[in-house]
């Protein structure tokens, strides 16, 4: 076939943007060398490439088939089918060779780009014949991240017979949903769902759970991984603890809890939250005063503890792994709402962030899931008066939602956060449901309901006497101890200046602050805005460039719990898969133009 | 009867049920109760603590039976069962009150709802004397996979479970693999090769020893249980092929809404009115041109046709927005001259890459033009020449302004809709439909792929609208599940099931139209009716119809059942 | 009646300057963040959206553009790059076009190569015209320093100066008449009855000469810059236009005018520098985008200016010869400056500015009135 066909190379690319990792010249002229090339050409692409004129150029060089090289050659496809067509060529006939499509983008840039180019010259889907080779498969695997996603491709895989290390970083497994309330759009109770599996994590034979702990490092190939592991010490014996809280009781440091991200406390020796996996103590060393001081002060918890659970000596220790497959699943952290100054976060106490009110509506939160507003009281132990939430705290009588929180902004992150919409009417529905007097206004942009039920969620709120205003608001004043919310009513053509007494910031998904160290540990690359980049954004939405190693849930981009549930059980098949064929699939194989002709060979058989 | 010892464990399920029910006037009206040893409520029994006291009970006060008020037992039925097994009893020996969905969620008045908790929960404290202990068994697992819809879920399911060496059958109706991406050129938001895409799996598939491809091929029997489902596909040729498979997975997919439903835009009537799968075919021709053959210079894209409206779906599409801007860039390619307006309700590019998608659509001069969700605009033509260009008026939200948009073509972004044959396979498959006829999935979150029926999972635009890469993650999914299955061998079955008592069978076969899971077979030599218990859902039909009382459901005897009812009153 | 769409407005006005409001995604943010959006005149976000849409009529129509001070607090809180502070500028470039009926404005905004051309032209005309009438009259002897004298009869300079004052007035009349009757008029605004015209009419000079509204904008520098520039400006031109021979014939100073023009001179050119030199730096969200209409403006005044002080100084100094030179080429700084600018360009917003205040006070009234509402100084609503 592309023996026959008079093939017309053209790499396109903006003239305005930088030429990115591909040497483009190179490229350029190497393909001009390829079987049936009749010409190649770099177009530096200004104003729309002009179809006509592309005619023109096709009937010339009577070229029967196009090949459209570049970063996004999609964007020019039309042009060339148009242009080819109109003299009666085949349409199907214009292919793409795209180099972020297929990973000319890191190391090796150049010759994946052209192994990219000749598959397209060839009439080969690239994915075909790039596709893996297959190694022995060492059976374990790890897990990296014991939020819902890795929760969820730990049970699948370890329900399958198999063990999974799953390494939390935190002291709990859980991740973001173990804080919330009820989830979208179905206003099921999160704890309900997501405890029970915590349940079976803890006490799954084939699961060996390590809280505390990091990867360190990553050697070794698909198949055949050796991983670190940094495991802080708990300093608690978690089979011996039983969870009565007598050490806490007499702990006499008191810390902001992480769990309640700050609206409530802890003592420096704690239990993250009442439902906690594993259900024991840990000793928070940054804190606690024996570990301070050396053990010269305090150990109090020590001499309390009956069961004799608490070691404050332990020490850190490295474990080694052996694994075949490594998912990842590391999940988001919200963004710093203090960025924006204009939203006053911090200067005032009662605009609040989207995690700190799912702990205030929480029933395990320091207001037993009352929604109330904070009060200035004074700390007996710091002698300071500060901000805090109590129970028989004034009831707020306007809440104000503000959608895109440092999301659909590229003075922050460009991307959309995909959830920030649903779970501010939730949050909507909950403020009219607990406050029914309250006034609730919802400031968004554009409303993103696109799951099953959402929509109908979406009208439900309004149905409940949610103003929902189509406007990006943009400050947050506070005049004599009123606060006040300015921003535009689109829809009605006003702009509107409110008093407030809560704001709620619907802060935006990011990256995790270690998302760069792990990514460099795993040897995988970060796409547009730090997020983990996928093997294919269609059809390989979990793999990564590395074999064996796997993504899954927001570590990979903004998602939900369904579809990081959907895609963590996915990542789980794809291992399963390989254990159970007992073959692992390396990356995608480095093509020679010998692999490449062989697959068109195999193709044109067909 | 010998004195049972009963636990009573009360969950306040946060506020879920606390905000309705006094948790701890329940505990006091339960240890009241004949039989009751200890009470107690605890804010998330199915949590961690939760479960340690159901367990640590059992042994420290040696109960024999366990009552746990809580939510549904659809929801942790199994999860306190093994509670109950790890306390060390038989785990049948546990009885749910629903005081959630039954009681707090559904009553305002929180007295009542106290007394009918009460109530509820001696109901079951008084079947729990009665409960007998069962023995879960467990049926070997066929490894074959029956897959129905080679649409991309389909060929991802079928690739993940043959690479796995799985026998996998590969039906589809039509004459070629690939579904609706087939129709596709290009795929939003990159702009990648939809076509490149799907030959590679479809080579891969086709090419794969361990898929049997199925086409014009449409699955006409489902007889059978989990593991052991005996489809019955009717082949091109007409004739009958049977299979034996443990699962099946459903990934029928969606179909496009019809257009010519929404009157004010003329699809039909109007010659250049195309939707959004017609201006596919015309940019893969490389001819985007009006019925009269001219180059457009004017074209208005107009979203969610179908979609988010109180007179059609209710639902949105989800992938209509990217698809849209995709036109929009594919026509500015094609046309450079051309002004291409996209009128939308709200933009919904939240997948990766899209926000920035968006962008570069609006930087490439694409007008955004904003309708209101069931005020769609009304597209007539400009004069009476029926090739002399359109004008759409609609009210543009944005500005404020009621306008004219001049257009020579119109393209519809028809939304998905269940296929018309879904209740078909619904019923074939013995799974359920959604108001909107979506298949349900068992739980959103918990299981978004299994559906009701042990081992018939659900995957991709079939459970509801979905993007190609959601799709095939949710066909991974429904492979998880199964490879887990097969490499175990075996699968459990519950041991709640109805049995015939052979003696009182009259034979009258009563049962076995009735039965909805097909689980009942006839014996014509014996002439006794039997059920297969794997397949039974112990719904209780053919034991309440059974003439002569032949027929006892396990776990559901009447002796339990009045007892319950005894309860309550 | 609906009202149809110009999808060609977006070029035009990128010739403007205005080539990112394609980037809008209309989120309203631009609008609460500007301290003088409020109902009834909502903007940036309304104008653009007329822009980004192509309703031509709306925009032409729109007071909003001139109700900006191009603070630039919106484009640096705009989440998409959109530069709302650029485009509410640009729109007041193009509007300034729409305004002159000649459509010199329109070729001089839209290509930079005419204005400086047409600047040039008239500079010159003005020097050789001055020198040929100096010499055919045969008296003129540059070597004495009468002023103008040395060109022209006496006085013939004052004439001149009043003709073409005169003639540059008339046309901003009309162009000022013109934007009355796109702003004021049409079945869209409400009726404004003329006694509401004469009660306001003081609203004219008031924001011309203290830019009060100028002072409301986030930071106080640019309005006391803009000030100071506008009044040394005015102070100069009433200066040259009433009191040229105080300033010109000596030997014996009047010092009352001198102090003025002195001070006058000082504010100009400090402001006018600073003015280029935040431009150059882009030190300012408000100074990183710079049309070519800026440059020439602020350079034909720093020019101006310092041509003559330096005139002045080498008059003071006794260089007669000299400073015959310099004013002359004093002149054909100002002559090409006042032809040029003030009507067809950047200066013209002098008087376009404080109209736009004045018609807009009178609408919100008169949009009050006929909504039964109290009128002054319509303040942010609250939601209800």
């Amino acid at each position: 076939m592309s023996a026959r066909s008079r093939i017309g190379v053209f790499v396109c690319h903006p003239a305005d943007s930088d030429a990115g990792p591909v040497d483009l010249q190179a490229v350029t002229a190497w393909s001009a060398g390829l079987p049936g090339v009749l010409s190649a050409r770099l177009v530096l692409v200004k104003r729309p490439l002009d179809p006509l004129a592309l005619r023109e150029e096709i009937r010339r060089g009577g070229l029967t088939a196009i090949v459209i090289a570049g970063y996004r050659p999609g964007h020019y496809k039309p042009a060339f089918t148009r242009a080819l067509a109109a003299d009666g060529g085949d349409p199907d006939q214009v292919r793409l060779a795209s180099f972020r499509e297929h990973g000319a983008m890191a190391e090796h840039a150049l010759e994946r780009a052209k192994a990219v180019v000749a598959c397209a010259v060839h009439g080969v889907p690239f994915s075909l014949a790039a596709q893996p080779e297959s190694v022995p498969v060492n059976p374990a695997t790890l897990v990296i991240g014991g939020g819902v996603g890795g929760i969820q491709a730990a049970l699948e895989i370890a329900d399958a017979g198999h063990t999974v290390y799953l390494v939390e970083r935190q002291g709990t497994i859980g991740g973001h949903m173990a804080m919330f309330d009820k989830t979208f759009p179905t206003l099921d109770c999160a704890a309900c769902i997501l405890t029970p599996k915590m349940v079976s994590v803890g006490q799954h034979p084939n699961i060996e759970l390590m809280v505390l702990s990091e990867v360190q490092e990553v050697q070794g190939r698909a198949g055949d991984y050796r991983v670190k592991v940094l495991r802080h010490a708990t300093r608690v014996d978690a089979d011996t603890c039983v969870a009565c809280a007598d050490c806490a009781q007499f702990c006499p440091v008191v810390v902001p809890s992480e769990f309640d991200v700050g609206i409530a406390t802890r003592k420096a020796i704690y239990i993250p939250f009442p439902q906690a996996v594993p259900n024991a103590y840990l000793v928070d060393p940054e804190h606690c005063t024996w570990i301070l001081s050396d053990g010269k002060k305090c150990g109090a918890c020590v001499k309390k503890c009956a069961k004799e659970a608490i070691h404050l000596d332990a020490k850190d220790e490295v474990v080694e792994l052996q694994v075949g497959n490594i998912v990842v699943a590391t999940g988001y952290d919200t963004f710093d709402a203090r960025r924006i100054e204009r939203y006053g976060y911090g200067a005032h106490p009662n605009v609040l962030t989207a995690l700190e009110f799912e702990r205030l509506t929480n029933a395990s939160g320091p207001t037993g899931g009352k929604i109330v507003l904070k009060t200035l009281k004074h700390n007996k132990r710091t002698k300071s008066d500060e901000w805090v939430f109590e129970p028989d705290g004034p009831r707020p009588k306007a809440v104000a939602i503000l959608h895109c929180v440092g999301s659909r902004d590229q003075n922050h992150n460009a991307y959309c956060s995909r959830v920030c919409c649903m779970y501010s009417l939730k949050f909507a529905h909950l403020v009219r449901e607990k406050l029914p007097e309250a006034r609730c206004l919802e400031f968004y942009i554009d409303m993103r309901a696109f799951g099953k039920g959402y929509e109908e969620f979406f009208e439900r709120i309004q149905e409940e006497g949610v103003f929902v205003v189509r406007g990006r608001s943009a400050k947050v004043t506070e005049r004599d101890g009123q606060l006040y919310l300015r921003g535009e009513d689109i829809l009605a053509d006003r702009v509107v200046e409110t008093p407030v007494d809560m704001v709620l910031l619907s802060v935006g998904l990011q990256p995790t602050a270690d998302a760069d160290r792990l990514a460099g540990i795993l040897g995988i690359d970060r796409a547009e805005g730090g997020w983990f980049n996928e093997l294919d954004s269609n059809t390989e939405p979990t793999s990564t460039e590395r074999g064996g190693i796997f993504v899954a849930g927001a570590c990979q981009g903004p998602k939900d719990i369904p579809d990081t549930v959907a895609q963590a059980s996915a990542v789980a098949a794809q291992v399963l898969q390989t254990i159970v064929s007992g073959r692992a699939h390396q990356g995608r194989r480095h093509l020679t133009l010998e692999d490449i002709e062989k697959s068109a060979r195999a193709l044109a058989a067909q | 009867m010998a004195e049972e010892r009963i636990g009573v464990f009360v969950c306040n399920c946060g506020t879920n049920i606390a905000k309705m029910v006094d948790g701890a006037a329940v505990v006091k009206a339960a240890t009241e109760m004949p039989g009751v040893e200890v009470a107690c409520a605890y804010k998330y029994m199915c949590s961690n603590p939760g479960q340690e006291l159901i367990t640590r009970d059992i042994r420290d006060h040696g109960l024999s039976r366990v009552v746990v008020a809580a939510c549904s037992p659809r929801m942790h039925e199994g999860t306190f069962r093994k509670a109950v097994e790890r306390g060390g009893i038989n785990p049948y020996f546990l009885e749910m009150a629903n005081i959630r969905e039954q009681c707090s969620w559904v009553h305002d008045d929180p007295a009542a709802a106290t007394e009918k908790a009460t109530a509820l929960t001696r109901a079951s404290v008084q079947r729990v004397t009665h409960h007998q202990p069962l023995e879960k068994r467990s049926v070997p697992m066929c490894p074959a996979t029956l897959v129905i819809g080679g649409g991309i879920a389909g060929l991802t399911a079928a690739l993940e479970l043959a690479d796995a060496d799985q026998q996998v059958y590969l039906v589809e109706r039509q004459a070629q693999l690939g579904g609706n991406v087939a129709r596709l050129d290009l795929t939003a938001p990159y702009l990648d090769s939809a076509r490149d895409l799907l030959r590679d799996r479809v080579t891969r598939v086709t090419r794969h020893p361990g898929i049997q491809v199925l086409l014009e091929s449409q699955v006409v029997g489902l007889q059978g249980f989990v593991g052991n489902f005996r489809p019955t596909v009717k082949i091109g040729t007409g004739e009958l092929l049977h299979l034996e498979v443990g699962s099946v997975v459903v990934c029928t997919g969606y179909q496009e809404f019809d257009a010519t439903r929404v009157r004010q835009y003329g699809y039909g009537r109007l010659p250049d009115v195309i939707t959004s799968f017609e201006l596919e075919a015309m940019l893969r021709r490389g001819k985007v041109e009006t019925r009269a053959g001219k180059t457009p210079r004017h074209v208005a894209v107009v979203h969610c046709v179908g979609s988010r409206s109180r007179e059609f779906h209710p639902y949105c599409s989800r992938v209509c927005c990217m698809t849209g801007l995709k036109y929009a860039n594919e026509i500015k390619s094609a046309i450079p001259e051309a002004y291409v307006s996209n009128l939308y309700v709200d933009m919904s590019a939240f997948g990766k890459g899209c926000e920035d998608f968006y962008k570069r659509t609006a930087e490439a001069r694409t007008i955004f033009l904003m309708y209101e969700k069931n005020q769609a605009p009304e597209i007539r033509l400009a004069g009476t020449d029926p090739e002399g260009g359109m004008l759409i008026a609609m009210k543009e939200r944005l500005s404020g302004e009621e306008i004219e948009i001049p257009s020579d073509l119109v393209v519809l972004m028809v939304g998905m809709e269940p296929r018309r044959d879904s209740d078909e396979v619904a019923r074939l498959v013995n799974i359920s439909r959604d108001k909107d006829g979506w298949f349900i999935e068992s739980h959103p979150k918990l299981d978004p792929v299994a559906t009701t029926t042990d081992g018939v999972f659900i995957a991709g635009a079939c459970q509801a609208p979905k993007d190609i890469p959601d799709s095939v993650a949710q066909a991974r999914a429904a492979a998880a599940r199964i490879l887990a299955k097969i490499h175990q061998g075996m699968i459990a079955v519950d041991a709640v099931y109805a049995e015939v008592l052979e003696a009182h069978c009259s034979g009258c076969r009563v049962c076995n139209e009735l039965c909805p899971y097909t689980a009942i077979e006839y014996d014509e030599v014996a002439r006794r009716s039997h059920i297969i218990s794997a397949a039974c859902k112990a719904c209780g039909c053919c034991a309440a119809a059974c003439p002569s009382g032949a027929i006892q459901a396990r776990h559901f005897t009447d002796q339990q059942i009045f007892a319950q009812i005894e309860g309550v009153l | 009646m609906a009202v149809r769409m110009n999808p060609g407005l977006v070029d035009d006005l990128a010739r403007y300057g205005a080539d990112d409001v394609t980037k809008c995604f209309q989120c309203g943010n631009c609008s609460a963040a500007c301290p003088f959006s409020q109902d009834p005149f909502i903007f940036p976000r309304k104008p653009m959206r007329y822009l980004q849409m192509g309703l031509e009529e709306r925009l032409r129509s729109s007071l909003e553009p001139w109700l900006c001070y191009y603070c630039g607090e919106c484009s640096v809180e705009c989440p998409r790059g959109a530069e709302p502070g650029e485009t509410m500028m640009s729109m007041r470039r193009w509007l300034t076009a729409q305004y002159d009926f000649t459509g010199l404005s329109r070729l001089f905004y839209r290509s930079w190569k005419a204005e400086l051309l047409a600047i040039l032209l008239v500079s010159l005309i003005t020097g050789a015209g001055f020198l040929t009438f100096g010499f055919l009259r045969g008296g003129g002897d540059l070597s004495v320093y009468d002023g103008p004298g040395a060109f022209l009869p006496a006085g013939a300079v004052h004439v001149f100066d009043w003709t073409m004052g005169g003639a540059l007035l008339a046309l901003l009349l009309v162009n000022c008449l013109r934007m009355w009757r796109f702003t004021m008029g049409g079945e869209r605004r409400p009726r404004v009855p003329a006694g509401a015209y004469l009660r306001h009419l003081l609203l004219l000079p008031w924001h011309f000469f203290t830019q009060k509204r100028y002072a409301e904008c986030g930071e106080k520098r640019p309005w006391a810059t803009h000030l100071v520039l506008m009044l040394s400006y005015v102070t100069i031109l009433v200066l040259v236009m009433f009191f040229l021979r105080d300033l010109q014939f000596g030997p014996e100073i009047r010092w009352s005018v001198h102090a003025l023009g002195y001070v006058a001179s000082i504010g100009l050119i400090t402001t006018a520098s600073l003015a280029i030199r935040g431009r150059l730096k882009k030190d300012a969200p408000y100074h990183k985008h710079s049309h070519e209409s800026d440059w020439a403006f602020l350079v034909l005044l720093v020019f101006v200016a310092s041509t003559g002080v330096v005139q002045h100084v080498l008059h003071r100094a006794g260089l007669p010869t000299a400073a015959n030179v310099a004013y002359l080429v004093h002149l054909m700084g100002v002559v090409p400056m006042l032809v040029v600018e003030v009507p067809f360009s950047k200066w013209s917003h002098l008087a376009y500015r404080p109209l736009a205040m004045y018609f807009a006070r009178l609408q919100a009234e008169a949009l009050a009135a006929r909504a039964g509402r109290p009128a002054p100084e319509p303040k942010p609503q609250l939601a209800t």
